[in-house]
């Protein structure tokens, strides 16, 4: 299951979309040496989010990692990946949801919401397991919130699924409601596991984020523009009509 | 006392005149539409075996139980008698037996330079039975002559409204195949359009701005005043195009397909009157 695109017209170009897929690739390129084994090891230590090292607990375990990324992990891990599927997938999530939801608040604002949805998914990974020395790294939390928000903001929308070699059109809400399911279930059998693999209490937490900060970030009048905004359909689904400029 | 029964081709001349009596330009369609279609679905009211009026309903076809009010005319002689309050009624009665949701009537504002306002008593007695003016269009007919059209549910309100029923959009792949102008009217074009199963590898979906404009200097090229489009209102790709092109909102026929499907009407206005 996988999509491939929306009936969801962009209205303004999606800025900070592209910068943002722009520096992911360039810290693939530059800092993780586009995934060659140690270059790679090394940059998921140094710029990957350990929750033990935040709260000086390395010691006592026996860490993936040396210590000492610290706080700033929080930030920078979000723009690295553990491998070319990781990069590939992430950036395709956000290039088809996000360019919507830039449209929904402009450049900057949706910069900002990003990384706060990055964070967002990084406490929310921190809080299912403080103690894991594990670094997390990955785009996926803060593409979450892009999730989160776009279901908030579209759920009416048709998104083509590749699902094998068919296409199918199915409304957002039902897609991105698939979606977190499948995370929250990996959340809970992964809450007692130890060891890698996906960080779904991330995706949970970055879709939640998403989801509420869209609520105040959101611009009504850039809204409005979207013809498929909101859970109602109306007669007049673009408010075109509204204006009396428009009525007869 | 008057009653109603099914109109024959044979009173075809008589009920003319009746029209006729008030409005010489209808009763010339009339008779052509009678001709054309038939009588079925109108009534004439007889008194004293005398035929003194007329009505009727059509169905539209493919909507649920719609209806639009035919030619209603009654004699000068025998108006202001309370008979065609009574004629309404009675045939509003026959469509709630044949269980009808809604019906529909167009009425024109005409103000006669000799006679004033000649449709001013229909739209008083379309309101006395239930009738709701639900949108004016303005200068429909002529420069100056609007069309005002009045709908009213005939299933009572309690038995409609409880259900809130979900509405998908649709869209449809609606192409503009030429346009002609609106039978009673005099220079209010209309286009007619086709609906393709698919649309081609590199078409787009909706109708354009551009085959709108198309249309548009067609109509002018014929020296046409203004077009009037109508679409169903769970279409949503065709709001931006329309207002891209100029068109204007006139309003909305209330559940005219279906309950939560509305007929929207637009219009663009062409300077040319």
């Amino acid at each position: 299951m996988f999509p491939i695109g929306d009936d969801n017209p962009q209205i303004n170009t999606p800025i900070a979309t592209y910068v943002i897929i722009g520096l992911n690739a360039l810290a693939w390129l530059l800092l993780q040496g586009m995934g060659s084994g140690s270059t790679l090891n090394a940059s998921v230590c140094q710029y990957g989010l350990i929750p033990a090292d935040l709260f000086g607990a390395m010691e006592a375990a026996k860490p993936v990692c040396p210590p000492g990324s610290g706080w700033s992990g929080l930030l920078t891990s979000m723009f690295m990946h553990g491998s070319w599927m990781h990069i590939l997938g992430n950036m395709w999530f956000l290039w088809v949801f996000g360019d919507n939801v830039e449209d929904s608040m402009g450049s900057v604002r949706f910069a900002i919401f990003y990384v706060l949805c990055g964070l967002g998914a990084a406490a929310a990974q921190i809080l299912s397991n403080v103690h894991s020395t594990i670094p997390m790294v990955g785009a996926s939390g803060a593409i979450g919130g892009v999730m989160g928000a776009y279901l908030m903001l579209y759920p009416r929308v048709k998104v083509h699924l590749l699902v094998f070699i068919i296409t199918f059109r199915v409304p957002a809400v039902a897609m991105l409601g698939y979606w977190i399911a499948v995370q929250l279930l990996g959340g809970f059998s992964s809450l007692h596991a130890s060891g890698g693999g996906v960080a779904f209490w991330a995706h949970v937490g970055g879709f939640a984020a998403g989801a509420l900060l869209i609520l105040v970030m959101k611009d009504d009048e850039l809204l409005v523009k979207h013809e498929f905004h909101g859970w109602s359909q109306s007669a007049d689904p673009a408010g075109i009509w509204d204006d009396p400029a428009n009525r007869q | 006392m008057a009653e109603l029964r099914p109109m024959y081709m044979s009173d075809l001349n008589t009920v003319v005149k009746i029209i006729e009596a008030t409005d010489e330009d209808d009763a010339e369609e009339a008779r052509e539409i009678y001709q054309e279609y038939g009588v079925e679905g109108q009534f004439v009211l007889e008194h004293d075996n005398k035929i003194i009026g007329v009505i009727g309903y059509s169905e539209v076809p493919g909507t649920d139980g719609t209806y639009w009010l035919s030619w209603t005319y009654l004699d000068p002689a025998f108006q202001g008698l309370g008979m065609g309050k009574q004629m309404l009624n009675d045939l509003l009665n026959m469509l709630r037996e044949k269980n009808g949701r809604k019906i529909f009537v167009k009425v024109s504002d005409y103000d006669d330079p000799e006679d004033g306002r000649v449709y001013e008593r229909a739209m008083k007695l379309y309101e006395s039975v239930g009738f709701v003016e639900e949108l004016v269009g303005k200068d429909f007919y002529d420069e100056g002559e609007n069309q005002h059209i009045y709908g009213l549910k005939l299933r009572d309100a309690a038995s409609d409204e409880e259900d809130e029923v979900e509405i998908a959009d649709e869209k449809p792949v609606i192409r503009f195949d030429g346009m002609y102008e609106i039978g009673d009217s005099d220079g209010a074009y209309t286009f007619s359009w086709t609906v393709k199963d698919n649309k081609g590898l590199f078409e787009k979906r909706n109708f354009t701005v551009e085959d709108l404009r198309l249309g548009i200097d067609a109509v002018r090229n014929e020296g046409g005043r203004k077009i009037f489009l109508t679409f169903p209102s769970n279409l949503p790709l065709i709001h931006t195009p329309l207002q891209a092109a100029g068109f204007k909102f006139v309003g909305r026929l209330t559940d005219y397909y279906e309950k939560g499907v509305h007929e929207l009407h637009f219009t663009h206005d062409l300077g040319n009157g």
